[in-house]
């Protein structure tokens, strides 16, 4: 989305919050992410009946709740799916999709190379802490094996995926990454992708005090080291080896960049290549089928 | 003996021998001469070769279902002939590849056979693939098959592919036409005469859906490919661009659904078509539809199940999923199409009732009208009505789950200022908030159900057949099964037998008063149906008061009318 295309107003951040209050936990980063998400769109002088804010199901799923905007709050996992439809029948607007790790990565993992490769114009931004927190802390795609867990008990059987290093193999088309504790960064980069011509993944590393003991704040702070600032944001083999860091160390700031041609485009080329148009006479399809 | 030109012509053999080549140009060729055409096909499962049948019916007449059996049977391999030689009866013609083929046949008594060496010249004129063209010469010249239409036929088929092309499949048709012609014709089959130019179309099920989607002015398609319902996408791919649409393949059908909801939240009409196993898979997306009142509609071909089931085979099966496939109180509006005019005109109805009513519209067709090539009478673009959703009027607080008096609660599509709302996946409020408390699932509850409801009556009535007043035997049945019916029920009526029939087109809500009044005409209700279970019958016990007799059959194949007028005379 690019940001000339819809019509620019003046609001105070503070002025996107809509009639209903957060119910997360307190401490939860998911709290640091909203705040970015009214920051971005002040920024970008985004009319709420403009915007388009897509979710899943799960604790960061409800996000879409506190943003005046249009939006829906679909199925476990099938938020990407459906704001594709969304993206492509109004490639007007902005389609921002707010959901978790597991709502992403697990049960909506099927979705996630789709969207990436046919760079539909949107953004995904990804809360990211590690955990299912609304059925109360079962492990998630991105829990570490040594967490105990509300059905691991004896602790994970199962590695962790790399978000961001499969949303550089998939074909996104922006990847950034940031920690809930740095709303600015959060803001910057959410606002980059909504910038953004393509699909714009941004994963937030977004903490759960209540079930996640293991993924505090604390190790969020610890574990992030912002991109080189000489790295160049179009050089994904240098953006991969910054994702899998031999430290273990995750990077945070904006990894890739590449400018591709979306699928609204390509839908759009098709209209233009068979010289579609609503009042096409539609006889001359009947007539096709004559005998 | 009289000429029958009612004649159904059975063409099998190897997949990839042009068999459905053949059966496609016998049928526009009848159809460019104004008779009417219904066409049957199997189609083997496997990727290359295989089994594989075209059947041609064609009349002067109206035809509504693929027939009995065939009158002329035409084998282009050894393993066609071992297929049906039991179907070769006395009366019955047949045509086979020989000398020279894969087989020698024995020819039954009473049957009249006449012998092509289609291999043996198409292999002379130096193209083994010619070979449906040296039946089709033949074919032409044994059974009246109009030579002027056919030539045309195949002229559009081949000119654009080069004047070589052209005159090399006319000189192999010209060559079957010869080897015909040294046979003395003994049976009285013939195409009937050209009846001259009709305003009609020759089309299959699938493509109809697709040309109704297009009439309904049809803006999103979300396709996933899956037998026997591909064909759908197939013809939208290609003709929705031309009116500014978009159709994607999705990853899944999964995707496929959500989608269409996406599509259809951004104030677009929006569908999607797959079969069975697809729609199964759709059915929590198809909940929210209900949930969130999202005009959606699915169209599911279906096909033998359950599992991967039967891909290519016949069934009506899926009428339990269609209706109450899903968790929750789920209410939606089920169709059922009977022919290929069906899929044309109830796609574009399909579409309006789903933008009408805001909620998910299934239309259920099945793996026989999905092939079946028809002739239906031209349609005209500017007959369709379009209904279009409910839109707010931007007066006043905007709350998109407003109790209305007709609980249809206006639309605001994105963009729209003071319109912003929450398509709700939860139950929820009027303005869409989250909501767990006991009334408000109540009360949304009883508006989901009760805003469908009108349907029933805005629906044209289920067509009535047969006897007038008091009846032996009352036939309700649905799907394309309605066509064999209706010619069971022409059978029995001229044999003086009292049978009428009802034929359903609405399955869901279900027109409850107007069963009760056809059965209470009726000493006994017959269902034939293409399912194990009697699906349909089920409706019937457990909505009326009616305790039909169900009759069903699950081979993979249609109903034929001899089956439906044996069933009448045995329980009557």
């Amino acid at each position: 989305m690019v940001s000339a295309t819809f019509n620019k107003i003046e609001m105070k951040p503070k002025e996107y919050k809509s009639e209903i209050k957060p119910v997360w936990c307190p401490g939860c980063g998911h709290h640091g992410v909203l705040a970015s998400v009214y920051r971005a769109m002040s920024e970008l002088g985004i009319q709420p009946s403009d915007f388009i804010n897509i979710s899943g199901i799960g604790c960061s799923s409800r996000l879409p709740y506190f943003v005046k905007s249009y939006k829906m709050h679909t199925l476990h996992g099938r938020a990407g799916a459906v704001a594709t439809g969304t993206q492509l029948a109004r490639p007007d607007l902005p389609v921002v999709v707010s959901g978790g790790d597991g709502d992403g990565f697990s049960i909506g993992g099927g979705h996630m190379p789709h969207m990436a490769r046919k760079n539909v114009n949107m953004t995904y931004v990804l809360m990211d802490n590690g955990i299912y927190g609304l059925t109360k802390g079962q492990s998630s795609p991105t829990s570490r094996r040594e967490m105990k867990a509300y059905i691991t008990p004896y602790g994970g059987v199962e590695e962790p995926l790399n978000p961001i290093l499969y949303m550089l193999t998939y074909g996104a088309t922006y990847v950034g990454q940031a920690f809930a504790g740095n709303p600015k960064m959060c803001a910057a980069l959410i606002k980059g992708a909504i910038e953004h011509k393509g699909f714009a993944y941004v994963n937030i590393f977004s903490q759960c005090p209540t079930f996640n003991k293991l993924d505090t704040a604390k190790f969020y702070r610890g574990l992030v080291e912002e991109v080189p600032e000489d790295h160049d944001t179009s050089d994904m083999e240098n953006a991969m080896r910054l994702a899998r860091r031999p430290d273990g160390k995750a990077p945070v700031g904006l990894l890739y960049q590449e400018d591709r041609q979306t699928l609204d485009e390509a839908m759009a080329g098709l209209v233009e290549l068979v010289g579609g148009s609503a009042d096409y006479d539609l006889k001359k399809i009947i007539d096709k089928n004559r005998p | 003996m009289t000429e029958k030109n009612d004649l159904i012509i059975r063409i099998a053999g190897e997949g990839g021998e042009g068999i459905v080549s053949t059966g496609d140009f016998i049928a526009a060729a009848c159809a460019r001469a104004g008779l009417e055409i219904y066409t049957f096909k199997t189609f083997p499962a496997e990727i290359k070769g295989g089994y594989c049948l075209y059947q041609v019916r064609t009349s002067a007449e109206r035809v509504y279902n693929q027939g009995d059996t065939f009158d002329v049977f035409v084998a282009y391999n050894g393993e066609a002939y071992e297929l049906n030689k039991h179907l070769l009866t006395p009366g019955t013609t047949f045509v086979y590849d020989g000398p020279g083929g894969d087989f020698e046949p024995e020819i039954p008594e009473g049957v009249t056979a006449y012998a092509i060496p289609m291999s043996k010249t198409a292999k002379a004129l130096g193209s083994y693939r010619s070979k449906n063209m040296v039946a089709l010469g033949a074919l032409s010249v044994l059974f009246n098959i109009n030579e002027t239409t056919l030539i045309e036929v195949l002229t559009n088929k081949f000119k654009p592919k080069g004047e070589d092309i052209l005159e090399f499949n006319l000189k192999a048709f010209a060559e079957g036409k010869k080897l015909a012609n040294e046979h003395k014709k003994t049976d009285d089959f013939r195409v009937a005469d050209a009846t001259g130019t009709k305003d009609v179309i020759l089309i299959a099920g699938n493509e109809a859906v697709g040309m109704g989607a297009i009439l309904g002015r049809l803006e999103f398609f979300s396709a996933y490919p899956l037998t026997p319902a591909t064909e759908v996408a197939k013809y939208v791919s290609a003709q929705l661009p031309k009116t500014g649409g978009t159709l994607i393949q999705a990853e899944d059908e999964i995707a496929s659904m959500a989608q269409v909801l996406g599509a259809s939240y951004a104030g677009k009409r929006s569908m999607t078509a797959t079969s069975g196993p697809g729609l199964a898979l759709m059915s929590e997306l198809i909940g929210m539809s209900t949930m969130a009142e999202l005009p959606a509609l699915i169209v599911d071909v279906q096909r033998g199940g359950p599992s991967t089931g039967l891909p290519t085979k016949h069934e009506q099966s899926d009428l339990f999923l269609a209706v109450h496939g899903g968790h929750g109180d789920s209410p939606r509006i089920v169709l059922s199409v009977e022919d290929v005019n069906d899929c044309v005109n109830m796609t574009v109805a399909a579409l309006n009732l789903t933008e009408q009513y805001q909620c998910p519209v299934i239309m259920l067709s099945d793996g026989s009208l999905a092939f079946s090539t028809q002739t239906i009478p031209t349609p005209d673009p500017d007959s369709f009505e379009i209904v279009e959703r409910t839109r707010w009027d931007g007066e006043g607080e905007y709350m998109r789950y407003k109790m209305t008096e007709n609980l249809i609660s206006p639309m605001a599509d994105p963009g729209t200022p003071g319109g912003e709302h929450v398509a709700a996946s939860l139950e929820h409020t009027e303005s869409g908030a989250p909501n767990f408390a006991p009334e408000p699932h109540e009360a949304n509850a009883r508006k989901r159900f009760n805003k469908i409801k009108p349907v029933i009556d805005q629906w044209p009535a289920a067509e009535m057949d047969g006897v007038e007043g008091e009846a032996d035997v009352g036939i309700i049945t649905w799907g394309s099964t309605i066509g064999v019916a209706r010619e069971a029920v022409a059978r029995l009526v001229a044999e003086g037998k009292k049978v009428k029939a009802m034929y359903p087109k609405l399955i869901y809500p279900m027109p409850v008063d107007q069963y009760e009044a056809f059965a209470a005409t009726c000493k006994q209700i017959l269902v034939p149906e293409v399912n194990y279970q009697g699906q349909l019958s089920h409706f019937i016990r457990a909505e009326t008061s009616i305790k039909p007799v169900p009759y069903t059959i699950c081979g993979g194949l249609p109903f034929t009318p001899a089956q439906i007028v044996n069933k009448v005379k045995e329980i009557s």
